[in-house]
């Protein structure tokens, strides 16, 4: 027994840390006498929670398998005969277990070493206790999100995270494009979100009997690491089940932007590459992978939800990296690159071995954040987005250009950088599957290729924007490294970057990623088909860098000819396959249809009939109003024709009545 | 007295009440529509006094007394009639019913 176990129970300080980060630079930031001292406390506030993040997984290292809840019951139903005979209720609690210490870990370090960032960066902008406090309010929700105890307290916070993403893509609010990329990347995540809920109510119809004690349900859907899932992974096959699982992949595909529901990524560039780095990188995106992972350890899918799985997650990875490969904005290189990355991380969860996509994503964690923060200080330095206006920085900003380097080398997979470990992993972990399930074969070739594309691309930027002699736009402002503030992350991230894929190979740390019946593929395992595909992969990026030294290294600007039969290609993958086009018109034509049809029924039925009686009394009463005349002769003659027809009454129909009756 | 025929005197009282309401409703002058009033009015003292002669004993003083005290009722009524028209002249400076229409609002 370790013994910072005792600290598990305390685990939810990370969370309430970050609120009170929050609630400090929201209400008194804005009343600072140099609002940078905002930043500052949130940085403090982030160094704690890092403090305790950290801690927290040093003692699951230490001893993997415990865990604590810390459980407030928020609602209660008594037992229902026939629906719920146990009862049923919703807890709130935290839950600290190795994989959540490992998204813990990722989470704290790289949002503290965004704040301080931040500190440098930021430094120009206006509404900065806004920027602290809304980055505060996302660390807080993402923390939350990790130690959830229970699939709905998960679903809270991932709304939460959703909801912060939509403020800070949109902190430029004033740009139009700005604002633009928020709404769009708010209800494209609102499509996925919308599916999760789904998911989680078919789980439950399913599940609230079964289970321990009572049922799920009873228990309040806490999630039951370490023990054997619902459905054995891959076996099981109900049709109720596969939905539902394939209701989890949408919510998955939408936070983690994976085919078809990835548009919103690249356009959520336009908020602060601070953001990009922390949110849109490192760990919001994961959030998907992360629900992923822990419905297929803890519920489990069906045959089918894993092939969808793997094609959905194959096909990003290639899919995305093509339009990496042309695109000329050094930020959406990098966007796209995240959707590929996460592609391959999805792709092994459905091929069963969740904890290789959790240790992509934490090696993914760090040097993306680093390549989003390097892109950041090199935009920082020259004011513009655009590789093909750079070139020769790295002169004059070495520690960027190296930091870019490292994590372009751990992305591209080469050794002994971290994103060979894991890219490797994943690909010897599906290779493993293809003699059983050879349906996966399309999406390894897809992800192998992959493989090249990614090589060839980041290092297209790095030689577009480091190499040469000169900065291509004489415009642009004298480059220059950023303060020390900017310098420390990078050197911090880099050092990750270069370390983090050999911590599986540390004595304890594989116990965060050891967790559960049936894993496999951690640590790697290298016997001679795995060197020889590590071989192939290394050769493969290799050949992509070296494709780009070609054709971009040393200031050389690769036009192609416009009599080329690959520009039809460019254009389609500079046009984004035209999915962004497909959207608005799908929007326009179909969504804008319905609307016009919703508000036709709404203006002339609905609001038709309540003007309608309201015009048809208006008339009524217009006319009875005339015989008010105020004149005592007129009212005289109504009493006298009153009277003249209570006799008609009384005298003549009455009587005729009775008679028809035949009345006695 | 009762051999009068019941219709004629029926007929002499609706023939009052008709006269009595026409200029009610016709009349524009106050004053002519008091005496409209006071006509109608005269239409129901005559049916008391029939019918009580027409019924004769015990009912028929009843039916006596209470035109008396009818008579007495009109009486008073064109007083307080009077005093409104009276008044109504003063405040209006007209007796015209179709010139005060302030009951509209």
């Amino acid at each position: 027994m370790g013994a910072l176990n005792g600290l598990f129970g305390y685990a939810f300080l990370v969370p309430l840390l970050m609120v009170a980060s929050f609630a400090i630079v929201g209400l008194a930031g804005g009343r600072l006498k140099r609002l940078e001292w905002g930043g500052w406390v949130a940085v403090a506030f982030s160094g704690a929670a890092m403090v305790v993040g950290v801690l927290i997984s040093v003692g699951e290292m230490l001893s993997p398998s415990s865990y604590t809840n810390v459980q407030y019951t928020w609602l209660h139903l008594p037992p229902a005969p026939g629906t719920f005979p146990n009862g049923f209720e919703l807890v709130v609690g935290t839950l600290v277990d190795p994989i959540s210490a490992l998204l813990l870990l990722v989470v704290t370090v790289v949002g503290f070493l965004v704040m301080l960032y931040s500190i440098g960066y930021m430094h120009h902008d206006r509404g900065l206790p806004r920027y602290y406090a809304e980055l505060s309010l996302f660390l807080a929700a993402m923390t939350g999100l990790v130690l959830a105890n229970n699939l709905l307290e998960f679903f809270v916070f991932w709304e939460l995270v959703g909801v912060c993403s939509y403020f800070l893509i949109g902190f430029y609010y004033e740009k139009p494009s700005a604002a633009s990329a928020a709404k769009e990347a708010f209800l494209v995540t609102r499509v996925g979100d919308v599916m999760f809920l789904l998911g989680i109510f078919l789980y439950f119809s399913t599940y609230a009997q079964a289970g321990p004690a009572g049922g799920w349900a009873a228990n309040g859907f806490v999630f039951v690491h370490g023990a054997q899932p619902f459905v054995p992974v891959g076996t099981g096959n109900g049709t109720t089940l596969t939905i539902a699982g394939i209701l989890i992949l949408g919510g998955a595909a939408g936070k983690s932007a994976q085919f078809p529901l990835h548009v919103w990524l690249p356009d959520a560039m336009e908020g602060p590459t601070t953001v990009s780095a922390l949110i849109h990188a490192a760990t919001m995106v994961a959030a998907g992978v992360y629900l992923l992972a822990v419905t297929s350890l803890f519920l489990g899918f069906t045959a089918t939800d894993s092939l969808v799985i793997v094609a959905i997650g194959g096909f990003t990875a290639f899919f995305a990296a093509t339009m990496a490969v042309v695109h000329p904005d050094i930020k959406r290189v990098i966007a796209y690159s995240t959707i590929s990355q996460l592609g391959y991380m999805v792709l092994a969860i459905g091929a069963g071995f969740a904890m290789v996509g959790l240790y992509h994503l934490f090696t993914h964690a760090f040097f993306k954040a680093l390549l989003f923060l390097a892109a950041g200080s090199v935009i920082h330095a020259v004011g513009t987005q655009n590789l093909f206006q750079m070139g020769g920085l790295k002169k004059r900003m070495r520690l960027t250009a190296a930091a870019f380097a490292i994590g372009g080398l751990a992305l591209a997979g080469i050794p002994p950088f971290a994103g060979f470990w894991s890219k490797d992993d994943i690909l010897a972990a599906v290779f493993s599957q293809l003699g059983s399930h050879p349906a996966y074969w399309p999406f390894f070739l897809l992800a192998f290729a992959g493989v090249f594309l990614t090589a060839y691309y980041i290092f297209r930027a790095w030689f577009l924007a480091f190499s040469g002699p000169t900065t291509r736009d004489p415009t642009l402002p004298e480059a220059h490294e950023g303060p020390w503030v900017m310098q420390v992350p990078l050197v911090v991230l880099s050092g990750f970057a270069v370390v983090a894929g050999l911590f599986v190979f540390l004595p304890g740390f594989p116990g965060l990623l050891l967790n559960g019946a049936g894993v496999a593929g951690i640590p790697p395992h290298y016997g001679t088909t795995e060197l020889l595909l590590s071989g192939a992969s290394v050769g493969l990026a290799a050949a992509g860098i070296g494709l780009a030294w070609f054709l971009w290294g040393n200031g050389r600007v690769f036009v192609l000819p416009e009599s080329s039969p690959a520009q039809p290609v460019c254009r389609l993958l500079l046009a984004r396959y035209h999915f962004k086009e497909a959207y608005d018109w799908v929007g326009l034509r179909a969504v804008y249809t319905v609307a016009r049809a919703a508000d036709f029924v709404d203006q002339y039925v609905i609001d038709g009939t309540v003007h309608g009686f309201e015009r048809a009394f208006a008339a009524i009463s217009d006319r009875l109003r005339r015989i008010q005349s105020g004149i005592v002769s007129d009212y005289a003659a109504y009493v006298v024709a009153g009277l003249l027809l209570v006799f008609v009454l009384l005298l003549l129909v009455a009587p005729w009545i009775v008679a028809r009756l035949g009345g006695s | 007295m009762t051999s009068l025929p019941i219709v004629g005197f029926v007929a002499l009282s609706a023939g009052l009440l008709a006269i009595g309401l026409f200029g009610v409703l016709t009349r524009r002058n106050l004053i002519l529509i008091l005496i409209s009033v006071e006509i109608a009015m005269n239409a129901a003292i005559l049916n008391f006094v029939y019918f009580a002669g027409f019924l004769g004993g015990a009912p028929a003083l009843r039916g006596q007394s209470i035109a008396v005290v009818l008579v007495g009722f009109a009486a008073t009524e064109v007083a307080v009639g009077l005093a409104i028209v009276l008044a109504l002249h003063r405040v209006r400076g007209t007796i015209n019913v179709a010139e005060t229409s302030e009951l509209r609002e």
